[in-house]
């Protein structure tokens, strides 16, 4: 059969180079990386009664760094691990570098690099001893071996370290060494599961860092999953959040933060309007402002009616206004609660950040779940 | 259409299952407390079991019970020797089952090779391992033997002794990824293992001769079906030149024992998910 399907020719373009070539990175322009290195479609996993993953859809394209964000148990390792072809779909399809991650396991396990999000170095072994391990694993000559040890435990700055045993390495130490182990074979994906949890703030940034490095020099593309939302913010092209096996938003970090408003105003409005101000007069206001219908849900309609308001959300007493225009400030604000009898008691501008944006998809979600 | 694996994986995979065999070496080498283990185990149950034992049957009443006029010492030692591949053998099948639950095999099943390469070379280390305290429970016994009767019937006896041993190690090697494979939750997991490893070795004929409870037909019986029972007296008689049982039967039963719980062991192992 010499006919060449769609699939045989994405298979080919997207082969990932014998062993030999490892060490021959793949260039990647940002003019033709429009092809997908990775296509989910439809993809489900149940565990029992609770459903991990929920017809998912995705595409990751070659040279991206692709986020899997949510909150915990929303399905994020449970798709790295089908997409690893650890582990069987029940319904769906994924394939990964053109190889189908059920049917071609092997072709897709030679694309990949995986850093799983527990520990899985042997810490009996020195650092070397895990990396020379993993190499044999892939069979790699004698000689190729040596220097993809060498090389990433350089880029990890783990070269001092490599012939003390894992179990007296630090955490930081541990992390860089697992991410080594991933970069071992110069995969053409790179898969990592909660790459930073546990580790403190100078430790992640330095590890934020290498993974820019691995992304941009040896053109791996990175799958990465995280709880940690600066982390998505920082590192990722793009991003899909998942909530409960469902991808609820995917975008870019910024479009994302747009699409919940330019400018996050956070506003309380005190008991100072004329009506609050007549019913401290006749001594009937007992109850804590906040608590009330009052002023504060008036404001907020009032607000809504505007037509630079994207959103007016009541959020621990506070109103949360999400602007469209950067333009529209908090002198705006001030001026039309005056006009209307309306005094503010606190009131501060921000810029949304992925948590806000995580959260309102979140919320959003489960809305449209009630309804 | 039927999408067809692209690359094909060598039937045997050298590499792989040879670093899993160093592997585990290089973890036992690791463990200074393992390798006093291997030495003082057989030497407290040689010195601390085999000798008081041994008194009973040396003071008189019993010692019709000894087959083939064998002294109770070199009646023993295949017993512990044969102990030593029970639970090294089920102990190595189980603990496949345990690195997946805490990742150490995640990172070598993220490699592309064969599952069933990684359990030859991880049962294959254990072998190695498992030989080295059996060489090391005969070198002891052989010290010990001068005084109390210990002695090895031929070389070929002892290679083709050697060859047993292993037949009957991967035999329990297999019996215990399968009962890895049943027995999901790790939890008080160890506890049924033991549950099951004790009574196989304490009716074998290891430590006594089969024939001391004939009187009892249920558990005379039980010792019958015990695989172990086979592998001990093909270690004992290939050893000592002493067979309780037809060799050819030893034989044929530990062959095909081996065969079906590897074979079950091999299946559910190459089914294997990380979940």
């Amino acid at each position: 059969m010499s006919i060449l399907t769609t699939e045989d020719l994405t298979r080919r373009v997207g082969e990932p180079k014998a062993v030999s070539g490892l060490s021959v990175p793949p260039r990647v322009t940002p003019d033709n990386d429009r092809r997908p290195i990775l296509a989910v479609s439809n993809l489900s996993k149940g565990f029992g009664k609770v459903t991990a993953v929920d017809a998912i859809n995705f595409e990751v394209f070659e040279g991206e760094i692709f986020g899997l964000v949510g909150l915990n148990g929303a399905g994020k390792t449970t798709t790295m691990l089908i997409l690893s072809s650890l582990l069987n779909p029940d319904s769906g399809n994924a394939t990964l570098c053109g190889y189908d991650v059920v049917k071609e396991k092997d072709s897709v396990r030679r694309s990949i690099g995986f850093v799983f999000e527990e520990e899985a170095v042997d810490i009996y072994l020195t650092g070397k001893q895990n990396l020379d391990f993993a190499a044999r694993m892939y069979s790699l000559p004698k000689q190729e071996r040596e220097k993809r040890v060498a090389e990433v435990l350089k880029t990890v700055g783990l070269e001092q370290h490599a012939n003390a045993k894992v179990r007296d390495y630090s955490g930081g130490m541990l992390r860089r060494l697992e991410i080594a182990r991933g970069m071992l074979t110069s995969p053409k994906v790179l898969l990592l599961d909660e790459p930073t949890i546990g580790l403190d703030v100078q430790t992640r940034r330095y590890l934020w860092d290498y993974l820019r490095r691995v992304n941009k020099e040896m053109g791996a593309t990175v799958l990465l999953a995280t709880s940690y939302l600066e982390e998505a913010d920082y590192l990722c092209n793009r991003i899909a959040i998942l909530h409960e096996g469902k991808i609820v938003a995917l975008n870019t970090p910024e479009a994302l933060k747009g699409s919940i408003g330019e400018n996050l105003i956070t506003l309380k409005v005190s008991k100072g309007s004329q009506e609050e101000f007549a019913e401290l007069l006749i001594g009937e206001n007992l109850v804590m402002p906040e608590l009330s219908k009052g002023p504060q849900e008036e404001f907020a309609e009032l607000l809504r009616e505007m037509p630079w308001a994207k959103s007016v959300e009541s959020h621990d007493g506070a109103l949360v206004l999400s602007l469209m225009d950067k333009s529209i400030g908090i002198p705006e604000i001030v001026r039309l609660a005056k006009t209307h009898g309306f005094s503010i008691s606190s009131i501060k501008s921000s810029t949304p950040n992925l948590n806000d944006v995580l959260l309102h998809y979140v919320k959003k979600s489960v809305e449209e779940h009630d309804g | 259409m039927e999408v067809q694996e692209v690359t094909h994986k060598p039937l045997f995979e050298g590499e792989p299952i040879y670093s899993m065999w160093l592997r585990e070496l290089i973890r036992f080498s690791a463990m200074r407390s393992r390798i006093l283990a291997t030495f003082a185990s057989p030497l407290i149950w040689l010195l601390f079991l085999g000798i008081p034992l041994s008194q009973i049957f040396a003071s008189g009443g019993a010692s019709q019970s000894v087959p083939g006029g064998l002294p109770f010492f070199a009646f023993i030692v295949p017993g512990i020797v044969s102990m030593g591949l029970l639970f090294g053998g089920t102990n190595s099948g189980v603990t496949v089952l345990w690195d997946k639950e805490f990742g150490f095999l995640k990172e070598v099943m993220v490699a592309p090779v064969r599952r069933t390469s990684l359990m030859i070379g991880r049962s294959l280390g254990a072998l190695t391992i498992a030989l080295i305290q059996a060489l090391a429970t005969i070198g002891i016994a052989l010290i010990l033997g001068t005084w109390l009767g210990f002695r090895i019937i031929s070389v070929a006896g002892f290679f083709l002794a050697m060859g047993f041993m292993i037949i009957t190690f991967f035999a329990f090697v297999g019996f215990g990824l399968t009962l890895g494979a049943l027995i999901e939750n790790t939890e008080g997991f160890m506890t049924i293992v033991r549950m099951l490893e004790f009574p196989m070795f304490f009716l074998s004929g290891a430590l006594l001769p089969l024939t001391v409870i004939k009187g009892i037909p249920v558990l005379y019986q039980l010792q019958f079906i015990n695989p172990l029972t086979y592998g001990v007296d093909g270690v004992r008689g290939l050893l000592t030149g002493v067979f309780l049982l037809p060799a050819w039967l030893d034989l044929t039963v530990i062959v095909a024992f081996a065969l079906l719980f590897l074979f079950l062991g091999a299946y559910a192992f190459s089914r294997m998910e990380v979940d």
